[in-house]
């Protein structure tokens, strides 16, 4: 398979096992929702990919080179890794920012293709008008907005997400949810994203992998993966999950007013 | 598994931007050739003020006095009789002693600027992982063991005091990279052992007698008094040799500073590795000054900051302004320590303190009204 593919993976902090062995393939250019609980290893399965996290055991591949053997570098060229927040203590501009993500390419000072690049990553994520702001003066969503051109900037084949959507209004979520779709659309970029709404993954996402406990309890396309019992069973409450159209729907069953036990 | 599955979202049109753009050519400007304009006219202004501060002083000495001399010294010349007072004064006093100030100056300010990107706190200096302590004490324990014999300048207390001090960092990165060189532990472990090295010098000073004391107070007190030749060599190779191998790892350093240690990592800078080996050499660096010119404070905590104001926070071109700030801050500290009651000198590193201190208060409090 030329996609992402996982195999095995185990992680643990200390003796709390977090993966215990975490199989997963993800299509060139699909766009994936890892699911779960919170502690299910979503955004452990992230880092590990993105080697902010070494496995105890197991292998990461994408297009059949080993992710987790090639130098730092070179791998930093594949995948591009968007964190849930990140805090500078040192002012800095949304330039100056989006330009870190040319750290793998760029050698002692950036050239005129790291610099266009870099543009084309502001303007994709609509900050042209605040490039030469400062990080600080921005609001919650524009900083989001800000790791996610950074991430693009890296040009990478492997596009991770941890969560970006947690901290952020409708708007933005849904926005961000567009935007990495689109990218996974027109450039063929692979894209796996920690996620917590499951609406949302149903309705970007090709591909819904459901974590609990650190392992795989369901993967496929959204509206095959989404099942009530085993979602019941995940996440410790009745839910249903309704089909419309081609689409599909997670709805707590307390909701519902029918289910007073 | 299929990447087809239509999910309802699949020809919806591209993200709208929610806010407009500037026109469609925007010009994407260099901001590195301002900057390294601003670099190059503050190197300039260093030569300038270096010159200007071997003017000043009881014997008149002027610019074209310095010109000369530096001119028969380096290209060779007779040295007329009319003369030789002043390029005395020059090429064995003034001289060295600017240029001692200056380079231990930008030594620190340069290490300074390291820690506090590494550190991802700009409120840390080169003394953080306990240097300065640890050197007192080395430097303490061999004036008491040659009992005061040894001057505050002298060999066997410079070795001294960079040994203890290259050993307490040793100490302090080997600790804490059983952590995964964690922030926090670094900090800590720096005030822990600077703790401790401030008590062991205290017992010595309780055992020294009233000449090794003085001696040893002397010491703490950081000066150029003493420079000559030799001190201005290693201070000045190992600041200029340091200098281009941390540019070279600035981008890394950029990564690690603005995106922290997770995301520095997917960006493809080995995190440990890096912080590991530029705290060595910013320590290094901080070591070999305390070692020649006891301790001065302030100036690797206030050199970097005045650079970010003057150049931003982009390390390509904060280190080396870095230097030049900081060299320019000792310059003037020790220019004005010794005019201001002269003929007596007051140690540079009790003027540059009171500089010092009112400038890091206020950066302590603008933090506060930022966050």
């Amino acid at each position: 398979m030329s996609g992402l593919d996982v195999t095995g993976v185990r992680f643990g902090y200390r003796r709390r096992p977090v993966l215990e062995g975490v199989d997963l393939s993800v299509a060139q250019g699909a766009f994936c929702a890892l699911l779960g609980p919170n502690g299910s290893g979503k955004s452990t399965l992230t880092k590990v990919i993105a080697r902010i996290l070494k496995p105890a055991a197991g292998t990461v591949s994408f297009g059949g080179r080993d992710l987790l053997r090639m130098p730092r570098r070179e791998h930093a060229k594949v995948v591009s890794y968007v964190p849930q927040s990140s805090a500078a203590p040192f002012e800095l501009t949304v330039r100056e920012a989006v330009m870190l993500g040319r750290t793998p390419h760029t050698g002692l000072r950036p050239s005129a293709r790291d610099r266009s690049v870099v543009e084309a990553a502001i303007d994709r994520l609509g900050l042209g008008a605040f490039a030469v702001r400062r990080l600080s003066e921005l609001s919650g969503g524009q900083a989001q907005r800000v790791l996610i051109a950074r991430a693009l900037a890296q040009e990478p084949r492997v596009l991770l997400l941890d969560e970006p959507t947690s901290a952020l209004d409708l708007r933005y979520q849904i926005e961000t949810l567009q935007i990495v779709r689109s990218v996974t659309r027109e450039e063929g970029v692979t894209a796996l994203i920690a996620i917590h709404d499951l609406d949302h993954a149903a309705h970007f996402c090709d591909q819904a992998v459901l974590l609990s406990g650190g392992r795989i309890v369901a993967d496929g396309p959204p509206a095959r993966a989404f099942d009530a019992a085993v979602l019941s069973d995940v996440y410790g409450l009745q839910v249903r999950v309704e089909h419309r159209g081609g689409g599909v729907e997670v709805r707590p069953a307390a909701l519902d007013g029918a289910s007073g036990e | 598994m299929t990447a087809t599955t239509d999910t309802g979202a699949a020809g919806r049109p591209a993200a709208p931007a929610p806010d407009p753009a500037p026109g469609p050519g925007a010009p994407p400007r260099d901001p590195g050739a301002l900057r390294a304009a601003l670099l190059a006219g503050a190197a300039a202004l260093s030569a300038l003020a270096i010159a200007w501060c071997t003017t000043v002083g009881t014997a008149g000495v002027g610019l074209a006095d310095v010109a000369h001399a530096v001119r028969i010294s380096l290209f060779g010349g007779t040295v007329t009789t009319e003369f030789e007072r002043a390029y005395g004064i020059v090429t064995d006093l003034r001289l060295p002693r600017a240029l001692l100030a200056f380079t231990a100056g930008a030594a620190l300010s340069v290490s300074g600027a390291v820690m506090q990107g590494l550190l991802r706190n700009p409120l840390v200096s080169p003394f953080t992982l306990g240097v300065s302590p640890a050197a007192a004490f080395g430097a303490a324990s061999v004036i008491l063991l040659t009992g005061g014999a040894a001057g505050s300048s002298s060999w066997p207390v410079i070795g001294g005091a960079l040994a203890a001090a290259l050993a307490v960092s040793a100490v302090v990165l080997g600790l804490a990279s059983a952590k995964s060189m964690a922030t926090a532990t670094l900090l800590l472990l720096g005030i822990a052992l600077t703790q401790l090295f401030e008590a062991l010098t205290a017992a010595l000073q309780f055992l020294a007698d009233e000449n090794t004391l003085q001696a040893i107070v002397r010491w703490t007190f950081g000066s150029v008094n003493d420079a000559g030749w030799q001190e201005v060599r290693v201070v000045g190779v190992v600041a200029l040799a340091a200098l281009p191998v941390l540019l070279w790892f600035a981008k890394d350093l950029n990564a690690v500073a603005f995106a922290g240690d997770d995301a520095a990592r997917s960006l493809g800078v080995n995190v440990n590795a890096l912080r590991v080996g530029l705290i060595a050499l910013a320590v290094v660096l901080a070591s070999v000054v305390v070692s020649f010119c006891g301790v001065i404070g302030f100036v690797g905590l206030v050199g970097p900051h005045i650079a970010r104001l003057a150049i931003g926070a982009d390390h390509r071109f904060l280190l080396p302004f870095s230097f030049l700030s900081g060299g320019l801050l000792l310059l003037a500290a020790d220019t004005v320590g010794r005019t201001v009651i002269a003929p007596s000198v007051v140690p540079v590193g009790i003027v540059v303190a009171f500089v010092g201190a009112p400038v890091f208060i206020n950066l302590i409090m603008a933090r506060r009204a930022a966050a």
